[in-house]
């Protein structure tokens, strides 16, 4: 499997003339920006050092937040077409004004609220009519948006998510073979790839007939990114498989069930919004998500949880502690791992992983 | 409801919290020597304790007479005083917990139990009270329902999540749009009709019947009250000021948790009479004020006497802040006519749920309304919306106004982040700084 790498891809398109927006997390209608000719790269933990960044936040910020903003602050020539920041959490929805109203960068700088809390026919409408607003705003920018364009979109999101589906799927299933690594670098592509290429790469992913042998054990995570690659070599080194997940940039993104195909663009994004599973930035229902990590347990017939937190992030670490605390009573193992985002793997934290994947195969001989 | 916890709420009301705060008063330690930095104390500090210590008081006896009703400090509680419910505000109580410096206490019981030190230490002090039953308020009733909105921040949202799920009982919650550029017609409608679906959910859980007569009346109140909080707030314009905003802080209190209720705008009428009589006879909150200082963010609860005393010595009174001001910010969207938008409007556009050009455009019109010389920001590591771009706000308002300023880390509630060296040290150099740039 041949990935692109990320700034080198991003780089070629600019110079190709692709419009680019940066994209900060989590959740957004990326169709309607597709459909605006706008490619949306997405800004979770670009690498390297925080310099810049620490004279306008805090040292209690996350490093999502800190190092999108040293991004940022480096004003890339690849992001052309401004900076999306949707609403999802207190620290991103700062971020935005702060970076709009009192930095000040080139490029324009746009917001995208999302609904927060229960859900009902109040929200649904009010839904709509920010994706609405929100194509009234690109067209100020841009032209008037052709309907054709946004329904190819959706039709290429549904696609997108269509196959996503299936090979998750696949992985909870056995009936795929990529390690931990691979998986989840693919799955991280679609941070930056155009829609078809993803697509086109998504297709090349083989949905094995036969379920192949699976892993000594079987592991699910949970948190906002996948674990470091550090983590997942580890895991992938000790025989371990992860099987399904809960995280904010990969399975939550992800409609929690089929769609129809889209005909009616704004409806369709307004009900793919709202069939995302459930989810701690959107104040979702703590019963639901455990429901739902539930079932995507025994799915996949993981033995064990890994809550792999980012470090000062407020959603996640308040609906932590009753998932542990939950999971535990239900005696599901629970490794809770708390990352910056570094890209080592601390000696400590390898240890831990050790004993848990003891306790996970113990489970599995048991 | 039960007939007997109703005949004994009437009496405890009518005579017990009478009696009592009547024997607090003659058990009252001798008052602590006021040091001579500061001015005659207000009047009306007396009358604030009875109002809230009998607001605690009866709230040990409320539950089966009224329903409990936990609300966040943002929350447009009017709705629910028109179903009467006794209203609790964990933050208040949590800021009371932090005063008397038991912050860390009640936070260790939480992360003992798996919260996360890095959570906002309201909500940390309010888990702890929780799980323990501990409160220095006596006893604090369970909620039968939790009111939140999101327009302070979302951590009361994840907070009071927590609670409602442990406590198996419903949430009420109101997503204010954050506003961004400007609030759009549809946020207006959307936080509109959000509260009038929510008439059905209360009728339900207070089984009582929505009238709108009083409801609006609840509104006037409310409105009135908030009115009448800014125009004492606006008092303090006066040279000397009436007031420190270190008092401020604990008058705030009422139009906090007891706004919409005539006890809060009787003691704002009070109040407001004697800060004007003080701005008339030329009365100082500090007993010779030289300088005048803006303060940004939540109180430092466990140092408030320090802070206030550290610069009444030194000639300076804080006579503005961003904290106090939110409750009589937007009070002027209110319309009795149109309770539902302007609701919406009032609500949704409050300091926090603002954006920062919204925040610094308002500190430089406090700045010159009130003839500030210096600033003072609280970066509190409880608060993110607070806090997270203070930074850029300090570095706009020093550059275009010339303002010195400092910024103290620090925490609101939880004292075990207070590093007396290091913030003693920056007040140090913003006090020789403020000097300089006046005298100099
Ligand atoms: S990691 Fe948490 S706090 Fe940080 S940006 Fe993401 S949701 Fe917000
Ligand atoms: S201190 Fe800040 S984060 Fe905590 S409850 Fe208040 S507004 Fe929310």
């Amino acid at each position: 499997m041949m990935i692109p790498n990320r700034s080198e891809y991003l780089k070629s398109l600019a110079q190709s003339g692709q419009k680019i927006m940066g994209v900060l997390p989590a959740l957004y209608p990326r169709e309607l920006l597709w459909a605006f000719d706008i490619h949306t790269a997405e800004i979770w933990d670009p690498p390297g050092e925080i310099l810049h960044a620490n004279a306008h936040l805090q040292t209690t910020i996350c490093p999502i937040v800190k190092r999108s903003l040293e991004f940022i602050l480096k004003e890339p020539e690849i992001i052309n077409a401004g900076y999306l920041f949707p609403h999802t959490c207190d620290s991103l929805q700062n971020l935005g004004t702060q970076v709009k109203d009192l930095i000040g960068v080139n490029v324009p700088v746009y917001t995208f609220y999302n609904p927060k809390g229960s859900f009902n026919n109040t929200t649904t409408k009010y839904y709509r009519e920010i994706l609405q607003n929100f194509q009234t705003t690109l067209e100020t920018v841009y032209e008037p948006l052709n309907p054709e364009k946004l329904l190819s979109a959706c039709v290429l999101g549904h696609k997108i998510d269509s196959r996503l589906m299936a090979i998750q799927q696949a992985r909870m299933t056995n009936h795929l073979s990529l390690d931990n690594s691979a998986y989840f670098e693919l799955m991280r592509a679609q941070e930056y790839l155009l829609p078809l290429d993803y697509l086109n790469l998504l297709g090349k992913i083989d949905i094995l007939e036969q379920a192949i042998e699976p892993a000594r054990a079987r592991l699910m995570v949970s948190g906002i990114l996948p674990p470091s690659p550090e983590v997942l070599k580890f895991l992938d080194e000790l025989g371990v498989s992860v099987v399904a997940d809960d995280l904010l940039a990969v399975s939550r993104r992800i409609p929690k069930f089929p769609m129809d195909a889209p005909l009616l663009p704004l409806d369709y994004l307004t009900d793919r919004f709202f069939i995302l599973p459930p989810c701690s930035t959107r104040a979702g229902d703590l019963e639901e998500r455990l429901h739902h990590i539930d079932k995507l347990m025994q799915a996949s017939q993981a033995q064990g949880i890994l809550f792999d937190i980012v470090k000062f992030c407020e959603p996640e670490l308040f609906d932590h502690r009753l998932l542990v605390k939950t999971l535990r009573e239900r005696n599901i193992p629970v490794l809770t791992l708390e990352t910056e985002l570094q890209a080592y793997l601390s000696g400590q934290d390898k240890t831990r992983i050790e004993a848990f994947t003891e306790l996970l195969f113990d489970m599995v001989s048991a | 409801m039960s007939l007997r916890a109703e005949l004994k709420y009437k009496i405890i009301k009518d005579y017990g919290a009478p009696a009592l705060m009547a024997f607090q008063d003659l058990k009252k330690r001798k008052p602590r020597p006021i040091p001579e930095a500061f001015g005659p104390p207000l009047e009306s500090n007396k009358r604030l304790k009875e109002i809230l210590s009998r607001h605690y008081f009866l709230a040990r006896y409320v539950p089966g007479v009224k329903k409990v009703a936990w609300v966040t400090s943002g929350a447009p509680v009017e709705l629910l005083r028109a179903f009467d419910f006794y209203t609790i505000y964990p933050e208040n109580h949590s800021a009371l917990v932090g005063a008397r410096k038991q912050g860390a206490d009640y936070c260790s019981i939480a992360e003992g139990s798996g919260y996360s030190q890095d959570l906002c230490s309201y909500a940390r002090i309010d888990l702890g009270h929780l799980l323990s039953g501990k409160t220095p308020a006596g006893k604090l009733p369970k909620p039968d329902l939790l009111f939140c909105s999101n327009n302070i921040c979302q951590t009361v949202l994840y907070w009071y999540k927590a609670i409602a799920h442990e406590l198996n009982i419903p949430l009420i919650h109101f997503d204010a749009p954050f506003v961004a550029t400007e609030q759009t017609e549809a946020d207006i409608n959307y936080m509109a009709q959000q509260l009038q679906d929510m008439i059905p959910i209360l009728e339900r859980v207070s089984q009582r019947v929505f009238y709108v007569d009083v409801f609006e009346r609840i509104l006037k109140s409310s409105q009135e009250t908030s009115q009448t909080w800014g125009a004492i707030l606006n008092a303090m314009e006066a040279q000397p000021a009436p007031m420190t905003i270190f008092d401020a802080f604990g008058h705030l209190a009422p139009i906090v948790s007891l706004r919409g209720l005539p006890v809060a705008q009787d003691y704002y009428n009070i109040l407001r009479e004697e800060v004007d009589t003080r701005v008339a006879q030329g009365i100082g909150a500090i007993s010779d004020e030289r300088y005048r200082l803006i303060w940004d963010n939540i109180a430092i609860w466990y140092k408030v006497r320090f802070l206030a005393t550290f610069f009444a010595e030194r000639k300076m009174n804080f006579v503005t802040a961003t904290y106090t001001n939110a409750w009589a910010e937007t009070t002027g969207y209110l319309d009795v006519t149109k309770p539902w938008t302007s609701m919406a409007k009032t609500y949704g556009r409050i300091i926090l749920n603002n954006n920062l050009k919204h925040r610094l455009d308002l500190m430089k019109k406090m700045i010159k309304t009130y003839s500030v010389d210096g600033m003072v920001m609280h970066s509190t590591r409880s608060c993110k919306p607070y806090s997270v771009g203070q930074f850029d706000l300090r570095k706009a308002i020093t550059a275009d106004l010339n303002l010195p300023a400092v910024i103290l880390d620090a925490d609101i509630a939880d004292e075990r982040v207070w590093s007396e060296q290091q913030i003693h040290t920056r007040l140090e150099a913003f006090c020789e700084t403020l000097e300089g740039s006046k005298h100099g």
